[in-house]
């Protein structure tokens, strides 16, 4: 009995261990997202936590006059004085717990008295989530007190676009695939087999060597640009993988019941909604799950049959444009990135329990 | 189960949202982006204050006989062509897109001509797709002349030459631009590709001002003086250079940039044209003492911030913060585009915070040459409201509000220099105009292979201390396109 608990003990232990350094870069991007673009630059993330470092706490600035080039003397309020050429000041020197440190150019620096103490770095801001969200010109206030008029990447609409696209690609091919899967599982017609056969070969055509001749049937067709052209191209992308699990699942379900409904005069249409749509909620929504991720982190289709249009652009091809033409806004992209995850986190948290039991779903044959 | 029926439900209301966003999506396009670019002309003062009399005087006479012949520009102003739209792509998005749409503002203002601009990150692949699918839009922004070039050799992209009053376009533009937007067509004659819209002038030395002239430091004007007040601040405890050439997959091309601009000033043009050609190797002794001239500075470890080992490893947009640094300038000078600003700091003001003056010239032999480097339009069709936008183009005035704002320089020869919104920009636009030589950015012109393949990787090896010169030189030959 104790060697079991010794043991669950390390198995949690390691578990909880992975789980950690598994998040820390995220939990960095996390508090990286609420900081300043210079001091993201000039501190890592970490100093957020107590450290020990030399704290400054008095600034001398010499006279012009004074003359550089020989040993300087500086008084600290405590009394400690220290006479130093430049070249050992711009080192460091150290007397009675301070440290009297130069700073900057040997013309036009100063001296920093400091104390090696406890500090941490608490300089929050929301101004990245305020620039990311936000649509139009927006107006930031600067550290100097002045404000700077930007314009906002609006992610806030990219978001409803996103979720405009997605919703309609995930549910559309699984409603077909279901149907589908229910025709190739249970109703008898000459070809069958054949079709299916066809249906699973499709499963290793890729995506991309589609890509242009949809682009060039889509521009005859003037639904290049629309909401339509994603829709269609993910259905039709997602419709083999969908079947083929359906399939699998569906099949899978007890003749027993089906040939009971059908003794009883049920029609194939209230099977497969009566019987075969509640049995298979697991299936269908580890396959939603699967289909609505892939659909939200899709940028490559995005990119093609929607383009670069400003009012239909989705929020991944918005995350890639945020940081500007020569990536002069890289500290958004932690903040856009956060944005991204919450709707697919909040997926994958909401239907956790589906997506274990879908990634089995028909692959355990009971 | 009930978890279920409330999912579904919860599904369904979504599906069918959804589906009312979409419907409603595509009528609100139409509407929304007219708004879109209204805004900026509405809230920017210098649009409005701005725009002249002179010029809404010629455009309200004309309008008088809508049917108005001469160029397409003035049968646009006419308003002949009011209603129709002209489709846009690039690569600049954000900020330059909101600045690209308020200096055309006026312009759509004026003609009635709508001006529909999409720029993409992933412009490169995306026009290349648009262009296979023969869904290429009116106009497009090529920041590098070469995939011009290839479009133009497809024969997809309209010769300017037989459409636009050519004599006029040459009159407003150094010989030089005209000369690079001539490319070989279809059929290999050399047709008019494009219109240089605005440019960038390179070999400038941005330096924080308000330090740099506290410190009693003053601008040099040759390469000795340069040297001087290298040593001068190395003996102030201070790093002369903040120098990075991290750039993601394009890393080391800060380095071909110096190279090229140390190149015109220690070489003649020619030699320089011939070097790009592929004519001149990299391993000849005008190539290689380019780079040892660069060297010299970047290979001391006194004279770059962070030391040597770090220039490789910092990216050219964060390298430049030191010089901004809360508490003084822990290095003083970064050679870049004029473009390098927009990674400075927000507080950071044009000509108090920071100051530009040109890299000092090297041999006085060769006088003051300037590397630049700039946006091509191309038209894909010969509409008569999409040509109208082309000569729109080859005027400066089409610039004058992003010049106002800043970040765009005229290359055409009627830009008012008092119409740039910073000094910065004035002393990169009147060094542009005022240049004897102007010469392409060397590696954008080069095969793609070498400009931006080996000639960044063979300079990061030797900047990072593992390859020798003459390997990395000889690397580079070898890799030439035969």
């Amino acid at each position: 009995m104790k060697s079991k608990f010794a043991g669950s003990l390390l198995v949690n232990g390691m578990l909880a261990v992975i789980c950690l350094l598994w998040t820390i870069p995220t939990f960095g991007l996390l508090v990286s997202s609420f900081r300043d673009r210079i001091d993201v630059n000039t501190s890592g993330w970490w100093t957020i936590f107590p450290h020990q470092d030399w704290v400054s706490v008095q600034e001398v600035t010499p006279d012009a006059s004074v003359n550089r080039d020989v040993p300087m003397t500086f008084k600290a309020d405590s009394g400690t004085s220290v006479t130093a050429p430049f070249e050992q000041l711009q080192i460091g020197v150290e007397k009675d717990g301070y440290r009297f440190q130069w700073i900057g150019n040997r013309r036009v620096g100063y001296l920093e008295i400091q104390k090696y103490t406890w500090t941490s770095n608490t300089n929050f801001t929301l101004e990245n989530y305020k620039q990311v969200l936000s649509s139009g010109n927006y107006t930031a206030a600067l550290k100097d007190g002045t404000t700077e008029t930007a314009l906002g990447d609006n992610m806030t609409h990219a978001f409803l676009n996103s979720v405009a696209v997605a919703v309609p690609a995930t549910v559309i091919p699984i409603a077909l695939a279901a149907f589908a899967a229910y025709g190739f599982a249970w109703m008898k017609f000459p070809g069958r087999k054949m079709l299916f056969a066809l249906v699973v070969g499709l499963l290793v055509i890729p995506l991309q060597i589609a890509l242009i001749p949809i682009l060039k049937d889509y521009v005859a067709l003037h639904v290049n640009g629309t909401f339509l052209a994603v829709w269609l191209a993910h259905t039709g992308f997602g419709l083999p993988l969908a079947t083929y699990l359906m399939f699998n699942y569906i099949s899978e379900l007890p003749r027993d019941i089906l040939e009971a409904a059908f003794v009883d005069g049920a029609s194939h249409f209230t099977i497969f909604t009566q019987l075969i749509v509640p049995l298979s909620v697991p299936a269908l929504a580890s396959f939603a799950i699967f289909q609505f991720l892939w659909v939200w982190n899709d940028y490559l289709v995005a990119l093609i049959f929607i383009g670069a249009s400003p009012t239909n652009q989705l929020i991944t091809q918005r995350l890639a444009e945020i940081v500007g033409s020569r990536g002069q806004d890289w500290h958004l992209l932690t903040a856009g990135a956060f944005i991204t995850m919450i709707l697919p986190l909040a997926v994958f948290f909401g239907l956790q329990r589906y997506f274990v039991r879908g990634m089995m779903a028909g692959s355990v044959k009971g | 189960m009930k978890t279920s029926r409330v999912l579904w439900s919860v599904l369904s209301v979504l599906l069918l949202g959804s589906m009312l966003m979409a419907a409603c999506a595509p009528a609100a396009a139409p509407t929304a982006a007219p708004a879109d670019t209204a805004a900026p002309a509405a809230t920017s003062a210098p649009a409005a204050t701005v725009a002249p009399a002179a010029t809404t005087a010629p455009a309200a006479t004309t309008a008088a006989k809508p049917a108005a012949t001469g160029s397409f520009l003035d049968r646009a102003m006419a308003g002949e062509f009011k209603g129709t739209t002209v489709t846009a792509t690039g690569p600049f998005v954000d900020q330059d897109a909101q600045k690209f749409a308020a200096t055309m503002a006026d312009f759509q203002a004026k003609t009635g001509i709508t001006i529909q601009y999409q720029g993409s990150k992933e412009f490169e692949a995306s026009i290349k797709a648009a262009m296979d699918a023969g869904n290429a839009p009116d106009v497009i922004d090529f920041p590098q002349p070469g995939l011009l070039a290839s479009f133009a050799k497809q024969g997809k992209i309209t010769d300017l030459s037989k459409q636009l009053d050519v004599a006029a376009v040459k009159a407003n533009y150094n010989p030089y631009w005209i000369d690079q937007s001539m490319m070989p067509g279809k059929d290999g004659t050399p047709i008019m590709a494009g219109i240089w819209e605005r440019v960038n002038g390179k070999g400038f030395v941005y330096y924080p001002k308000k330090a740099f002239d506290a410190a009693g430091y003053k601008v040099p004007t040759t390469f000795a003086e340069l040297t001087t007040l290298e040593d001068q601040m190395v003996k102030d405890g201070s790093t002369p250079w903040c120098i990075g050439i991290e750039s993601g997959a394009a890393t080391g091309w800060v380095a071909t940039d110096w190279i090229e601009n140390i190149m015109l000033r220690t070489t003649t043009p020619e030699n320089y044209d011939a070097w790009v050609a592929g004519k001149l190797p990299f391993s000849s002794p005008e190539v290689t003492n380019a780079a040892k001239i660069m060297a010299s500075i970047w290979q001391n470890p006194k004279y770059v911030y962070g030391g040597t080992a770090t220039i490789v490893k910092t990216s050219f947009g964060d390298s430049t913060l030191p010089m901004f640094d809360a508490k003084g300038p822990k290095c003083f000078m970064n050679m870049n585009g004029n473009f390098i600003t927009s990674f400075f700091p927000a507080t950071a003001k044009a000509g108090v915070d920071y100051g530009a003056f040109y890299f000092p010239p090297i041999d006085p032999k060769y006088g003051s040459p300037m590397e630049v480097a700039g946006d091509i339009w191309g038209a894909t069709n010969t509409k008569p409201e999409v040509m109208a936008v082309m000569q729109y183009f080859t005027k400066a005035e089409h610039l004058k509000v992003w010049m106002q704002q800043g970040g765009a320089i005229a290359p055409q020869k009627d830009a008012d220099l008092s119409w740039y919104g910073s000094d910065i920009d004035r002393v990169v636009g009147g060094a542009i105009v005022n240049a004897g030589t102007l010469r392409f950015d060397g590696s954008d012109a080069m095969p793609g292979a070498v400009g931006a393949g080996t000639f960044w990787k063979e300079m990061t090896s030797f900047v990072s201390g593992a390859e020798d010169l003459p390997t990395a030189l000889k690397n580079i030959d070898a890799s030439w396109p035969k």
